[in-house]
């Protein structure tokens, strides 16, 4: 009993006396091999590979724990800004419809433009408010008046210069068109490429009537292409209208295929400024 | 079965010490330095034998992670020969584990290591390491008595 207590003193002794040499060891060695620490990193190099691997094993459920709470972490994240970005990109992509409108209409108002300077008339050009189609009538409302130098009995055309109708009503900001589908009109036409002359006539639908043709022989036919006469002194010669269909109609454009036309101004006089 | 309780009783204080330094954390465990919780009551307050060895080597292993240069190794080799020369403090028999031997311990380190590279951050920071050390230290203690029993 005697003996083990001396020999469990002696080991405490041993033990502290080795802990305590260790101590002035491990400060001279810091200060001798400074900055390299080539023994100390070389045992690094092995002891905490293993120490790592071990704890690796015995600590995956916290980590994988710890991953998953990241994970859901960084998806909540990922979610929010992603509600963002898509914010982000309807606004841009409203954006970007708004830019695509702006050009197209920059495009239509150049050719607009280009189409007023080739023409020979003095030219207003409006835009379509009301389509009143009702029964065999066809009239329409542009927004230009007797204030933009319009005048009852000029005639409105499209851009692609084809005849839509003439003006049959003048105020100071707005004036009424009839349109070529209504029946009240009733023009003097020529068909283009020939000296044969004749009338137009509407009746509330897509196709005019034409006949009465100084020609009494003549038949029309599909694809021949109609065109004003001046006959009457009214309309300006040469307006295209429209292509036969056949021996008595005539394909005309109405007005609710467009919404922009031109008024070709004129003078009292009958003849185009 | 029997045994095998007792196999793992024998090795959870070096997986104890293993887990806390292998979960080194920014901030909540720098280097591992959790681990000098076990180190230290496996050596002075319940000492389990060769854990010495091993306590030694997780010493070097958070000088090595932190970049002390044996700070930690020379301060467990100087309280260990302190208290294997000594006979006036029993840590086995103190009261709470020892743990104010703990924080003796854990602030001789912590003082040291703020004198000699002193700025107000590295201060406050250690100030935190040594009360979440110290906080940390009673119910890491009690996990092992909750395993023995």
């Amino acid at each position: 009993m005697i003996n083990d207590k001396m020999s469990y003193k002696l080991v405490r002794i041993i033990k502290s006396s080795l802990a305590a040499i260790a101590v002035p060891v491990f400060i001279i060695y810091i200060m001798v091999a400074k900055p390299d620490y080539t023994i100390m990193n070389s045992l690094a190099h092995v002891v905490l590979p293993v120490a790592h691997g071990v704890g690796s094993v015995i600590t995956w459920p916290i980590r994988a724990i710890g991953q998953s709470a990241n994970w859901i972490k960084e998806t909540s994240q990922l979610r929010s800004e992603n509600r963002e970005l898509r914010a982000k990109l309807d606004a841009a992509l409203a954006n970007k419809y708004n830019c695509d409108i702006a050009v197209l209409e920059n495009q239509r108002l150049e050719h607009e433009i280009n189409v007023k300077k080739a023409l020979p008339y003095s030219t207003v050009i409006a835009d379509i408010q009301f389509d009143d189609s009702v029964f065999h009538h066809n009239n329409f409302l542009i927004n230009r008046g007797k204030k933009d130098g319009l005048d009852k009995g000029m005639v409105v055309v499209s851009f692609d210069n084809r005849m839509v109708g003439t003006v049959t009503d003048c105020g100071s900001q707005f004036c009424r068109v009839r349109s070529l589908a209504d029946r009240d009109t009733n023009i003097a036409i020529r068909i283009s490429g020939s000296d044969i002359s004749g009338f137009l006539q509407g009746n509330g639908k897509s196709k005019a009537s034409v006949g009465f043709f100084n020609d009494t022989q003549f038949v029309g036919s599909k694809g021949l292409k109609v065109i004003t006469s001046n006959i009457s002194g009214i309309l300006p010669p040469g307006i295209y209208i429209g292509d036969m269909v056949d021996e008595k109609n005539v394909d005309i454009l109405r007005p609710n295929n467009i919404s922009r036309v031109m008024v070709l101004q004129y003078n009292d006089v009958g003849s185009y400024k | 079965m029997y045994e095998i309780i007792s196999i793992l009783k024998q090795i959870t204080p070096f997986l104890i010490t293993l887990f806390l330094w292998r979960l080194s954390m920014y901030f909540w465990n720098p280097a591992g330095i959790l681990c000098l919780i076990p180190v230290f009551y496996y050596t002075f307050v319940r000492p389990i034998k060769n854990f010495a060895i091993f306590s030694l080597i997780f010493c070097f292993l958070i000088d090595y992670r932190g970049d002390l240069a044996l700070f930690w190794t020379c301060l467990y080799c100087l309280f260990y020969a302190i208290n294997g020369f000594q006979k006036y403090i029993d840590f086995k028999n103190t009261n709470n584990n020892a743990i104010y031997m703990f924080m003796a311990f854990i602030g001789t380190g912590f003082f040291l290591l703020t004198i000699y590279g002193f700025s107000w951050i590295n201060l406050v920071n250690n100030l935190w390491l040594f009360l979440w050390l110290s906080i940390l230290y009673t119910p890491i203690t009690a996990l092992d008595n909750w395993v023995k029993s």
